[in-house]
């Protein structure tokens, strides 16, 4: 059987064949189309490199098979900066020093977009890092990271929060 | 993984018939279940994905006062919804499994059929004395519950709703295992107008467990100074490398206070 | 909480610019090795591990694996054509298995396959049979069964510590554990190598030691040097998990490429991560203290015991630095330190920021702390009476009494263990044969303050440091309210400690303290840059870039940062040590002053004017009468054939070190902080919190402050961690429980205490290093040590005892000293 999904990655409508059921999203991304902007720092779902936006809400895409994806919309790193515009959560990281080897990067800034869309956190430093308690940074750059946030959450009107996730 | 089947039906009907075939399996969040597979510590020949079936998913309130939860919702929903239906004890708990990244994807469902010792919905099923809503029939908390991993879904049989009684005052307390954020010890307490549950998970080799001594006390005094003098046996508790059986067992005392204290 | 936000718009060195690459790692463009597209027909690889830790390979069938769907090649000990040894020291260290196998984990056989999951898979087919024995697991097995690297303990001392200790009013005795930690950067292992023609082989790899790459796989494919060349163009994190964890990568993919003729690829999952490589070292450190009655210690003895593991990896330099730091911030005159390198059979402990450092030092802070216990005085002023005397004062003021010579130690020089047929690697941390250099180091003075190795510290400003740091934390009257705040809480205490960390900068093997660089300066004024050391996040490329930027007087973005490449710069020493800037800073400068030079001379000559007033300000070069724009100055350098490119080299000066004897100046200088932590622990749970963290941290005069700040915090919590939360377990087969984050805590977000202040200490270094900055990648690691004397100070306010709080400070141990300290 060959089964395969349509979905919307990065904006864009693909069809996709799978030729194994066990597919990880994360392993689609990173072997089969060439975008290896999302990290693999454990492959257990407990680290959060991996993190993207599945309709909006953020994921471990290591461990969401691809073929429960029909019909979903997927973000990833590489589809944040429009037009080669950065997303204000990318500027804000560079702005705030939040990345040292930058490894974690890429799940931090997914799991950051997502955490401003569901819109709860605001900007109390308290609630963003429990909100953003899923993703590991070894290098601890979470002071950065925290500021990032924040300052992305003040810049960012609910107009664009929509436009974000 | 080793390899599987894959289907995605749109009803619990469908997903029934679908896991009839041997050795299929449900699949929920896939926060527990595909990191199994990955380690091969589990060869479904099939997986039926139940996340396509609406019927199953959503949070009301039914005229017994029970908050009726869809087998198939994400811990996020219950989060948000239990504390709207005036359920804290609930969001308590929800709100805090694992990440966010986790949250958005597991389900109750998920969960409950799995049954890990340190899962923390179980807890909150004994305490509120909840009924766990099968495809073919209606299981009490009591007797679902059978030990580690166990329960008594027959094979196929999937969970399609959960209906637990909202208590007047619920809390839980879990003591974190730092790592895993799965609870060394996690305590529910309910207050009934009759009775008190307290439900505990993480800490008994045999799963989760209704501490009736502690209801007992409850029932007649509810507060933390009731249950002072009380305490649960070391043995028979887990001991692992996050910790001994001792500690567990003193554990449980200082969380079930804790949890009353919260829910005056 | 102080607003840190840098401000972006100044130039070169001295400026809070941000990380290299800064657009590609937030865009996820960044790429590292398991990212880099590789050719059509690459293979993927994967390790068969021993499942026992001890035992004899009695059978191996490898026909399911070999016929398994997607499999190419299957390697075994016998199949390697030369060296089977990824050893960075003494050739004990075989890639795979021959024959016998030494711990739960090590590489047995390796497979070659279409894809990375073929290969995992296939591994699981393999039939093999061992004849198990009894590993030695644990430090007391080790210390049982005699088993040691080096024929017998290591011994450093100065003046008569058991005479001194004995004869001292006071005592204060006991022995502490301190657990090891896994490295978990979050880009795991991963080597990439590619076969040339004429059977030359490229590496790319996650290595902090692309030389020491370059030399096992030359050794593995039996090629001189030469005919191997190695890049790293940047790491996902290292922390000294990638100073020689990376060889077997490296080697196991070149060997598969040169036999299959196929660019063979390599990662490690995270689980086989934590179980194949080395973690930090950990110790069973005993100590002896005598003092006086105003705490002033006056004899005191270490014995150290370091559980090396199953190889000898970098374990000597590692355990010599506790040495060299057991004494931490404190002026010891009779003190002994003696060092057992235990071999068991476990993972082969390795590098790991600071080195042995933080493990030496921490048993002193405890003795401190303990004899403040005893004493019931503030712990804060038992340091300041121990402290070095301060800079400027330690060649003179109150002559120390002459002090007996102390024996030699039994001459146990560094024997060289199998495989002698193998040069050395001379180019590791783990070198033997070292040559001692005739002694070019000043010998210390009569009544001068020296070391227990007898280097003469003459830098030390932790005095001033501590005064500024007391201040600002305002410790005195945090202590009071402290005090008060635990007399009316029962259940929750709140404790306070103030640590200093004094941590000595340089390879303690003298001959890796030279670095090389290459820089070219194109004919349209760009600069291309490269240099020896590697970019792991740590912002060494940010910040050498910016010496070069400042050496032209352009901006940063005029220099192109490259990967690092052992085919621009040969011979190179590991990032390590903290050494990164200094040396490759000091390398790249030479260079860049080189062909400046050569601009300046062909321009003063041009328009008649004096070499040494010509200036490189602002993207200019200005020569009095003329003012050129810097591309237009090089245009007409090339025009002039005048060279443009240049190489660059520096060694530190003045360093010199026996590690037989104990002896020289092994540190070109010290650098120093001291941080304040307070927490509040849970008296029925174990379980604790950090309040409140204020951290004055010397970096001398700091090349680039966001990136030390970073660096700084990172390494406080990072040591926190490893004395706090991240435990690792084995059980009674050798086996490690705790090999995923699921069971391994490191901390995350929400760990970090709300109140936060780091601050610089405003002052050059006095040896002359790159803009007069210190080192910064280690020392701060050690800050963690107030976290856990924290915890302990808090477990002290739960009764008389002392707490003798053993790391990691698990809830469960707290929870035990609590119930030691209440029982007393």
């Amino acid at each position: 059987m060959s089964p395969s999904i349509s979905l919307t990655l990065n904006g864009e409508a693909r069809d996709i064949a799978l030729d194994d059921p066990r597919v990880t999203l994360l392993d689609l991304l990173r072997e089969r189309l060439a975008l290896p902007g999302t990290k693999k720092g454990c492959d257990r779902g407990q680290c959060g490199a991996c993190t993207v936006l599945v309709n909006g809400r953020r994921v471990n895409s290591c461990l969401t098979l691809a073929l429960t994806l029909d019909g979903a919309e997927i973000t990833t790193i590489e589809g944040l900066a429009a037009d080669g515009t950065l997303h204000p959560v990318q500027e804000a990281f560079i702005e705030n020093d939040a990345f040292q080897c930058g490894y974690c990067t890429p799940g931090q800034i997914m799991s950051a977009v997502g955490l401003i869309a569901e819109g709860r956190a605001g900007d109390d430093p308290e609630r963003i890092r429990e909100g953003m308690s899923g993703n590991i940074c070894r290098c601890v750059a979470y002071h950065g990271i925290t500021l990032a946030v924040q300052d992305a959450t003040r810049s960012m009107t609910p107009l664009k929060k929509e436009d974000a996730a | 993984m080793y390899n599987f089947d894959f289907e995605r039906p749109k009803s619990v009907a469908d997903a029934v018939k679908a896991l009839q075939t041997e050795e299929a399996q449900p699949l929920g969040g896939g926060q527990t279940l595909i990191p199994t597979l990955k380690q091969r510590l589990a060869m479904p020949s099939k997986l039926v994905s139940l996340a396509g079936i609406d019927e199953i998913k959503g949070v009301c309130k039914d005229d017994q006062n029970r908050l009726c939860i869809g087998g198939g919702t994400v811990h996020r929903v219950i989060a948000e919804k239990a504390m709207s239906e005036g359920f804290p004890g609930l969001t308590g708990l929800a709100s805090k499994i694992g990440d966010p990244a986790v949250r958005n994807r597991g389900t109750i469902g998920g969960s409950l059929a799995n049954n890990d010792p340190s899962a923390c919905y179980p807890a909150a099923a004994m305490a509120t004395g909840a009924t766990i809503v099968t495809d073919r029939r209606e299981i009490a908390a009591d007797d679902y519950f059978k030990g580690l991993f166990e329960t008594a879904l027959e094979e196929g049989e999937i969970i399609t709703e959960v209906k637990m009684p909202i208590p007047e005052a619920s809390a839980y307390m879990k003591f974190e295992q730092p790592a895993s954020r799965f609870p060394l010890v996690g305590v529910f307490v309910a207050r009934f107008s009759d009775r008190v549950g307290v439900g505990v998970t993480g800490a008994s080799e045999s799963g989760v467990f209704r501490w009736t001594e502690a209801e007992r006390a409850l029932g007649s005094d509810f507060s933390a100074d009731a249950v002072k003098g009380l305490s649960v046996p070391a043995d028979g508790m887990i001991s692992d490398l996050h910790g001994t059986a001792e500690y567990r067992a003193h554990l449980v005392g200082v969380m079930t206070r804790r949890a009353v204290a919260a829910a005056q | 909480m102080k607003d840190e936000r840098p401000d972006r718009t100044a130039r070169a060195v001295r400026s809070p610019l941000p990380h290299d690459a800064a657009t590609l790692h937030v865009t996820g463009a960044a790429r590292y090795v398991d990212d880099i597209p590789v050719p059509a027909g690459c293979l993927h690889m994967a390790f068969g591990l021993s499942e026992i830790a001890r035992g004899t390979i009695t059978a191996m069938d490898l026909s399911a694996v070999r016929s398994a769907p997607g499999v190419r090649d299957v390697i075994t000990a016998g199949d390697l054509p030369f060296a089977n040894d990824v050893s960075p020291s003494a050739h004990d260290e075989p890639l795979l298995a021959d024959g016998e196998v030494f711990y739960f984990g090590q590489p047995v056989f390796a497979v070659v396959a279409d894809s990375h999951l073929a290969a995992r898979k296939a591994v699981r087919l393999a039939r093999i049979d061992y004849d198990a024995q009894t590993p030695i697991l644990t430090i007391d097995d080790a210390l049982a069964a005699d088993s040691r690297f080096e024929e017998g303990p290591r011994v450093y001392a100065k003046g008569d510590a058991d005479g001194a200790i004995a004869a001292a009013p006071r005592r204060v005795e006991g022995s502490m554990e301190i657990g090891g930690q896994e490295h978990f950067y979050l880009e795991g292992q991963a080597a990439l190598a590619l076969p040339q023609e004429d059977g030359d082989m490229v590496v790319q790899c996650s290595s902090q030691h692309p030389t020491e790459i370059q030399h096992k796989v030359a050794e593995a494919l039996g090629l001189p040097m030469h005919a191997v060349r190695a890049e790293v163009r940047r790491m996902g994190g290292a922390f000294g998990g990638k100073e020689s964890q990376g060889n077997a990568l490296a080697v196991a993919c070149a060997v598969a490429a040169a036999r299959t003729g196929r660019p063979c690829k390599m990662r490690y999952d995270r689980d086989d991560d934590f179980v194949i490589t080395g973690k930090r070292h950990d110790f069973r450190i005993t100590y002896r203290a005598g003092h006086d009655d105003d705490g002033r210690i006056l004899g005191l003895e270490f014995v150290q015991y370091c559980r090396c593991g199953w190889s000898q990896d970098l374990s000597l330099p590692v355990a010599d630095r506790a040495m060299l730091h057991a004494e931490n911030a404190y002026h010891l005159v009779d003190v002994r330190i003696e060092s057992h390198r235990l071999k068991t059979h476990t993972q082969s402990a390795t590098a790991f920021r600071g080195f042995g450092g933080p493990q030496g030092m921490i048993p002193m802070e405890r003795v401190i702390d303990e004899i403040a216990h005893a004493l019931s005085l503030d712990p804060v002023e038992v340091r300041r009476l121990n402290y070095y005397r301060a800079a400027a004062q330690s060649a003179e003021g109150g002559a120390a009494p002459a002090t007996p010579a102390a024996p030699l130690p039994r001459d146990i020089s560094g024997q060289k263990k199998v495989h002698d047929a193998l040069p050395d690697d001379i180019a590791s941390r783990g070198a033997l044969g070292e040559v001692v250099e005739p002694a070019a180091g000043r010998v210390a003075a009569s009544g001068e303050q020296t070391t227990p190795y007898h280097m003469p510290v003459t830098d030390f400003i932790l005095h001033e440091m501590t005064d500024r740091l007391c201040q600002s934390a305002d410790y005195t009257a945090r202590r009071a309210g402290i005090e008060a705040w635990n007399a009316q809480s029962p259940i929750l205490k709140k404790g306070l400690a103030l640590t200093p960390v004094k941590f000595g900068i340089s390879f303690t093997l003298t001959h890796l303290n030279q670095a090389g660089a290459l820089v070219h300066v194109y004919q349209d004024g760009s600069i291309q840059m490269n240099h020896g050391g590697t970019e792991m996040g740590q912002g060494l490329f940010r910040k050498v870039s910016q010496v070069a930027a400042s050496r032209f007087g352009l901006d940063v973005d005029r220099v192109r940062i490259t990967a690092t490449d052992t085919g621009k710069v040969p011979n190179t020493s590991a990032t390590a040590a903290s050494s990164g800037s200094d040396l490759n800073g000091m390398a790249v400068k030479a260079a860049c002053d080189t062909i400046r030079d050569r601009i300046a001379a062909f321009l003063a000559e041009k328009d008649g004017v004096d070499a040494a007033t010509v200036r490189f300000e602002d993207g200019a070069v200005i020569t009095g009468a003329e003012r050129y724009d810097f591309a237009e100055a090089v245009r007409l350098a090339y025009l002039g054939r005048v060279s443009l490119s240049a190489t660059g080299y520096y060694r530190t000066p003045d360093i010199v070190w026996d590690r037989i004897r104990g002896e020289g100046r092994p540190f070109f200088y010290f650098a120093y902080g001291a941080a304040v932590t307070e927490a509040v622990v849970d008296t029925l749970t174990g379980e604790y919190r950090l309040l409140r963290t204020d951290i004055l941290h010397d970096a001398g005069a700091s090349l680039n402050p966001a990136i030390d700040i970073g660096q700084i915090e990172g390494g406080y919590i990072q040591g926190t961690g490893w004395l706090t939360t991240e435990e690792l377990v084995w059980d009674a087969e050798g086996r490690l429980r705790t090999h995923a984050p699921s069971t391994y805590k490191i901390p995350a977000c929400s760990d970090r205490p709300d109140l936060f202040t780091v601050t610089l200490w405003d002052g050059e270094n006095f040896a002359d290093t790159i803009y007069r900055s210190k080192a910064v990648g280690e020392p701060p690691f050690m800050l963690g040590i107030s976290s856990f004397l924290a915890l302990s100070d808090a477990i002290a306010a739960c009764g008389p005892g002392y707490p003798a709080l053993d790391a990691p400070a698990t809830p469960e141990r707290v929870l035990a000293a609590i119930q030691r300290v209440r029982a007393a």
